[in-house]
């Protein structure tokens, strides 16, 4: 047993000569790396399928002895100071790198498919595992200038993938955007590392805990500083978990491939800060303010998401800005001190969230045949509806994760989810409202994604069909004010230019097109049936991880289901966890009243289908319940209520369709200043210190001239100059001496 | 010990076989850039076992020493050693120098003059580290400056003479102080001049003095190292240079004004520095903050990568003034990572510009797909110059802030007010280099130039890159390699301070 621990550094090592060699493969001999295409692929999910398995191994010998293992290695030594190099194993660290690795190897298959018609098919698989890579390092690490290195590598992992397909402005901004944004978080957490080494002398995290704890007990400091430090730790958390004031990145993150909004945007690097938060959950429990400041962050995001995903008609920025809510919920646990609601929350969010990319990209792959390969077209939820004849497996799995999601009782988000807003009421009525409220807006707009895409009748042939005039305001203004002379515009050139999109799409399919054949074939004998062409169900492969993953979501929420067996009622998890800490529980006794659970799982329930309701009611396809709207618009249509209404409605779309108004003000204030600041230092730089240095060079050049003027080699006008100096002198001498 | 004089022939060699260039058969370029090149790689191996075999990394002395009198008259001798502190700076020239004559293949106009130029100065950069005597340490350090000049003027872009003037302008400038300073240093005290570094280490001066002393050389350093607000000269000398010029300029002749402020500065002048540092921390806080920004305003890409490398620099001066280990090991690392990461960039921009001829960045863009092996080189060297981990500049970066924060000479609040102000930088570096990269080679753009003239970089600008390439990781990833050289030498020097 020891001996697997001691083995446990190889963890991270493993996946890592895929993208080293794939890198130095395409680097040096491009053509004939390309053509050992699946081969890579193959060796990539072999990799990462053996630390899988290794780290199960790891982790069942956690459950059976909750032990930890740490072991470092010196990396820098100095006369002065040194860095270490180790690993440790902890609870945490199994169950991230369990969840790592099963949504990693179940994405790898995925994109196997997805990205098969791609150019950059081997260089996204060098990605891929170069981020399995450098995230295991990041769980694994044992000190914090370790998790730092990790850190800005999963960073630039997220850079680099965001910005895969390069050639598209919109990707180049938005992987600009997330660097930045995320060095802000790391500009925290290296300043907050620092802080902290500065107080206690230490990168360790038990010698750090140790350190502080005891420092803290003796009351020898300063209590400023160390918010600060803690402070600034946790914004690293906050950039990286897409928390409030920098949330902005994820959204625009959805540019990548899809597989790589399911893997690292939903799954696991956006829980890296969660994981940091959980790391240093001992060092911030006896810090007085930063517990509060968490939660309030969490609870901020968490309504913040959910309002924000309200009207986004991009499917995948909808689900991006619930993995934000979600991700809030998990960071209002762990600011609420329920350590294991948190972690729970993670593990079935990741699962549930993974499965729901992986079906919209799925369903993505399957709308580009129709609409064209725009981002714009292909995930606009609006050119959607009625896929659930079509691809109906997807649509299923789909199905599941929207009602795991909303916490709908069998699945694996209920458990947890319910777990948290239990807990909230522990913690402070007022969150626990907010939090219960975003709930039911959970399940609303996840059902409003499922409606709008699985239901109804495909929106991209019938435009008219989707009813324009019959439908009432605020099923239009779906799309924010602009966004209906959009959709219109978009479906009409859509139509118009079919033939350009299936000419387009013939680009990427050359000689590997194993499938895709099939409906272009028709399509190119009836150029204006073509409009019509059906979406088709992804293949085997896409299908394979979506399954496996909602088996996942099905089943995963039972590790923290409370059996009742005789040796007490524990869970898998809390024995799982069993040395962390728990702090909101610490006086009552860990065995749940089933009663009281029963009690709260009912309500939050019924808030969530409340949800639902409401969301089935405003997008359930008109054509199908006419009538209904009818009764509504005459129970509605009362005069000025009616109108203030619709503001209200209107004003929520607005407020959801331009982000909260968030990024339109960094851009402006942020962005522009540091514009304008650039600006002026380069005027500064260029007119003023340059522009001493040029005029010291004019100034000399006048005076040499003038120099040269003067003396330009003629006596007459030396001698002038001579007789009239003589004068002067002699004037002032007898002018002063006459005086005396 | 032996007496073979191992760095009269490292200094001299080069200089000398250069002048034979002109005794070359008239049979065209190649004849000339093998030459040159092989002249290049003797010299570095040469080096390389000169430093391997006769020099004890352990030793914290001056060691390979050599001294000659040159002129009685006023005891000025040929006096060469070398020590920790400059062996890193050595062999990073050797290196640079030769992957820069490799970089200058294309160049064909002048060629037998050009490569002597090169080698010229591949002579005066290993002369003035390698130094031991301060009236050399001002030839050697006057004799390289002659070459860039006329490298500048003669093979420079369109306002090459402007750039060019206001180079020799700066630097001689710089020179006189540089040049009253050693007269000074060397005139005080006794009857006869003192140029030898060693008893000067040894002598104290009246504080006025010193501080008076300490102006005089800091000046000289802050031209060539560049410290604002002397650094306009930077940009303008990139933005004109050939890129092989522009990566000896990076590479090395910027990390002169660096090493000349430890060697001088710090080990000759000990007071006046301990008086001064809290200032050059500010300095070098504001350099960082300043110098970014400005690189985000400029459009011309090679000036945009020029105020890159004044804000490293401010780095290097932050170190250089905290006036710990840490600190100063970490300003070490940061002038050998900057050495290798700034000549490439500038390697790359240049073989970028040969390509699509466009200076401005918002004119580029979507040269990506044509360029890929650029886009990938160009693209690691950004990220490797936003100090990302696992890079050489991370670690040097990380050090020096340590390096702050372990100083026992700074209070609490300004210590906290100087990281904070560094961090911002660390901010800013990525908005300036992702954004250079996003507008050269992200987007999507059709060239109106003909597709010939887009070939992505062949074999020799591929060994290029690569060969900067695996450094930079490899001092990232093990660090210890290059701090282990000067690890002693440092502390030999800090005891200065804490003994005085």
């Amino acid at each position: 047993m020891e001996q697997t621990y001691e083995y446990a550094w190889i963890i991270p090592f493993i996946p890592l000569p895929v993208p080293m060699l794939i890198g130095a493969g395409l680097f040096l001999f491009p053509t004939a790396t390309k053509s050992f295409r699946r081969m890579w692929a193959f060796q990539s999910v072999l990799l990462l399928s053996i630390v899988m398995v290794f780290s199960i191994y790891l982790s069942i010998q956690q459950i059976n002895s909750s032990s930890f293992y740490q072991y470092v290695w010196s990396w820098i030594i100095n006369n002065d100071f040194s860095l270490d190099f180790g690993y440790l194993i902890d609870p945490l660290t199994s169950i991230m790198s369990i969840l790592i690795t099963t949504v990693g190897i179940m994405v790898l298959i995925y994109s196997d498919n997805y990205m098969a018609h791609d150019q950059g098919y081997l260089r996204f698989f060098a990605y891929m595992s170069f981020f399995s890579t450098s995230m295991l390092g990041l769980v694994t690490s044992s000190n914090l200038i370790q998790i730092y290195i990790f850190w800005e590598l999963v960073g630039l992992c997220s850079y680099l993938l965001i910005g895969f397909w390069f050639t598209r402005p919109v990707a180049a901004n938005a992987c600009q955007k997330a660097f930045v944004t995320n060095r802000v978080g790391d500009f925290g957490l290296l300043l907050g590392i620092l802080g902290f080494y500065w107080i206690t002398g230490s990168f360790e995290f038990r010698d750090l805990f140790e350190i502080f704890n005891n420092l803290i007990y003796n009351n020898e400091v300063d209590f400023l500083f160390v918010t600060l430090c803690a402070v600034l730790l946790f914004a690293g958390a906050v950039a990286k978990s897409a928390q409030f004031p920098l949330h902005v990145w994820l959204p625009d993150a959805m540019e990548g491939p899809t597989p790589i909004s399911a893997l690292i945007h939903a799954a696991t690097m956006v829980a890296a800060g969660i994981f940091l938060v959980a790391r240093l959950l001992p060092l911030f429990r006896v810090i007085p303010y930063i517990m509060y400041l968490i939660s309030v962050i969490g609870i901020i995001t968490v309504l913040l998401g959910a309002t924000l995903a309200l009207a986004q008609k991009d499917i995948k920025r909808g689900l991006a800005y619930s993995t934000m809510s979600q991700l809030g919920y998990m960071m209002l646990a762990l600011g609420m001190g329920s350590y294991r609601s948190a972690l729970f929350h993670l593990i079935t969010h990741a699962y549930s969230k993974a499965l729901l990319f992986l079906g919209s990209g799925s369903i993505i792959h399957s709308m580009e045949t129709i609409v064209g390969y725009s981002p714009a077209k292909s995930q606009n939820m609006g050119l959607m509806g009625g896929l659930r004849k079509h691809v109906p497996i997807s649509k299923i799995t789909f199905l599941l994760g929207t009602l795991s999601l909303c916490g709908i009782p069998p699945l694996a988000c209920f458990w947890s989810k319910d777990e948290i807003l239990n807990d909230s009421w522990l913690y402070s009525p007022i969150f626990a409202i907010i939090a219960w409220a975003t709930a039911g807006l959970t399940a609303f707009y996840m059902f409003r994604i499922y409606l709008l895409t699985f239901e109804g009748h495909l929106n991209a042939h019938f435009p008219n069909y989707g009813g324009k005039q019959k439908t009432p305001f605020y099923s239009i203004s779906l799309w924010g004010k602009n966004g209906v002379k959009k959709n219109s515009c978009l479906l009409t050139m859509n139509n118009n230019e079919s033939t350009y999109f299936f000419a387009k799409t013939k680009y990427p399919i050359d000689k590997n097109g194993r499938k895709m054949t099939r409906p272009f074939m028709t399509i190119a004998h009836f150029e204006h049936k073509a409009v019509y062409s059906y979406p088709y169900e992804s293949d085997n492969t896409m299908l394979f991880p979506i399954f496996v993953l909602g088996l996942f979501t099905l089943f995963v929420g039972s590790i923290g289901i409370p059996f009742n067996q005789e040796g007490g009622n524990l869970d898998i998890l809390s024995k799982w966890l069993a040395p962390s800490i728990n702090l909101l529980h610490q006086k009552s006794n860990n065995s749940m009243d089933w009663n009281e659970f029963l009690k709260d799982a009912v309500l939050s329930v019924s808030i969530a289908y409340f949800g639902i309701f409401i969301a089935s009611f405003l997008y359930k396809p008109i054509y199908s319940s006419l009538k209904n709207f009818e009764l509504i618009n005459s129970f509605v249509k009362k005069g000025p209520k009616r109108i203030l209404w619709d503001k209200i409605i209107n004003g929520i779309y607005d407020w959801s369709y331009n982000r909260a108004y968030i990024d339109a003000f960094y851009t402006r204030f942020l962005v522009g200043g540091i514009r304008g600041l650039a600006e002026f230092t380069h005027f500064f730089d260029r007119r003023v210190i340059d522009g001493m240095t040029n005029g010291v060079g004019v100034i000399s050049f006048i005076v040499g001239e003038g120099i040269k003027y003067i003396g330009g080699g003629r006596i007459s006008s030396y001698l002038f100059l001579y007789l009239a100096y003589v004068s002067i002198f002699l004037l002032v001498y007898y002018l002063l001496f006459s005086t005396l | 010990m032996n007496y073979f004089p191992w760095l009269t022939i490292i200094v001299v060699f080069p200089i000398f076989a250069g002048s034979l260039i002109f005794f070359l058969p008239h049979k065209g370029n190649r004849v000339i850039r093998w030459y040159t090149i092989c002249i290049c790689i003797l010299e570095l191996l040469l080096t390389t076992y000169a430093f391997c075999y006769h020099f004890q990394s352990d030793d914290p002395l001056i060691q390979l020493v050599e001294d000659y009198k040159w002129i009685n008259f006023f005891d000025f001798h040929w006096r060469l050693g070398i020590d920790g502190l400059s062996i890193g700076p050595i062999l990073l020239t050797g290196f640079i120098t030769t992957l820069a004559t490799l970089a200058a293949w294309p160049v064909t106009r002048d060629s037998r003059l050009f490569h002597f130029l090169m080698l010229a100065m591949y002579s005066g950069q290993i002369g003035s580290f390698s130094s031991r005597d301060l009236l050399l340490f001002f030839i050697m350090w006057e004799l390289e400056l002659i070459p860039v000049y006329l490298l500048l003027c003669m093979w420079g872009g369109k306002k090459r003479l402007y750039s060019a003037t206001k180079f020799i302008l700066y630097t001689a400038g710089g020179s006189v102080f540089l040049l009253m300073g050693v007269l000074g240093l060397a005139l005080y005290g006794s009857n006869e001049p003192t140029l030898n570094f060693e008893t000067s280490v040894n002598q104290s001066y009246p504080v006025v003095l010193e501080i008076i002393f300490y102006i005089g050389f800091f000046i000289a350093f802050a031209v060539k190292s560049p410290i604002i607000p002397l650094h306009t000269w930077l940009p303008d000398t990139h933005g004109e240079a050939h890129y092989s010029t522009c990566m000896l300029l990076a590479g090395i002749l910027l990390k002169m004004g660096a090493y000349g402020l430890i060697r001088i500065n710090m080990e000759l002048l000990p007071h006046a520095h301990s008086i001064f540092s809290p200032w050059l921390m500010i300095i070098g806080t504001i350099q960082i903050i300043y110098a970014a920004l400005t690189s985000l305003g400029q459009r011309n890409l090679k000036k945009r990568i020029a105020y890159s490398s004044v804000s490293h620099m401010g780095f290097i001066i932050i170190g250089i003034s905290s006036l710990t280990d840490t600190g100063l090991n970490g300003a070490l690392l940061q002038i050998i990572s900057h050495g290798f990461i700034g000549a490439a960039l500038f390697f790359l921009a240049g073989t970028t510009y040969d390509r699509i001829r466009l200076v401005y960045l918002d004119e580029m863009g979507g040269i990506a797909i044509p360029m890929p092996k650029m886009f990938t080189m160009f693209s690691s060297f950004s990220m490797a110059s936003l100090a990302l981990p696992g890079m050489s500049g991370f670690v040097a970066e990380l050090i020096v802030f340590f390096g702050i924060i372990t100083g026992q000479k700074y209070l609490l609040i300004p210590k906290i007010l100087i990281t904070f102000v560094m961090a911002i930088g660390m901010i800013l570096t990525p908005i300036y280099s992702l954004s250079m990269s996003r507008q050269m080679f992200y987007g999507y753009k059709l060239f109106n130039a003909p597709k010939d003239s887009f070939f992505d970089s062949g074999p020799r600008e591929l060994f290029l890159s690569i060969s900067i390439f695996l450094p930079v990781i490899g001092i990232g990833i093990y660090p210890d390699f290059v701090l282990s050289l000067a690890v002693d030498k440092v502390e030999v020097i800090l005891s200065n301070f804490f003994y005085r």
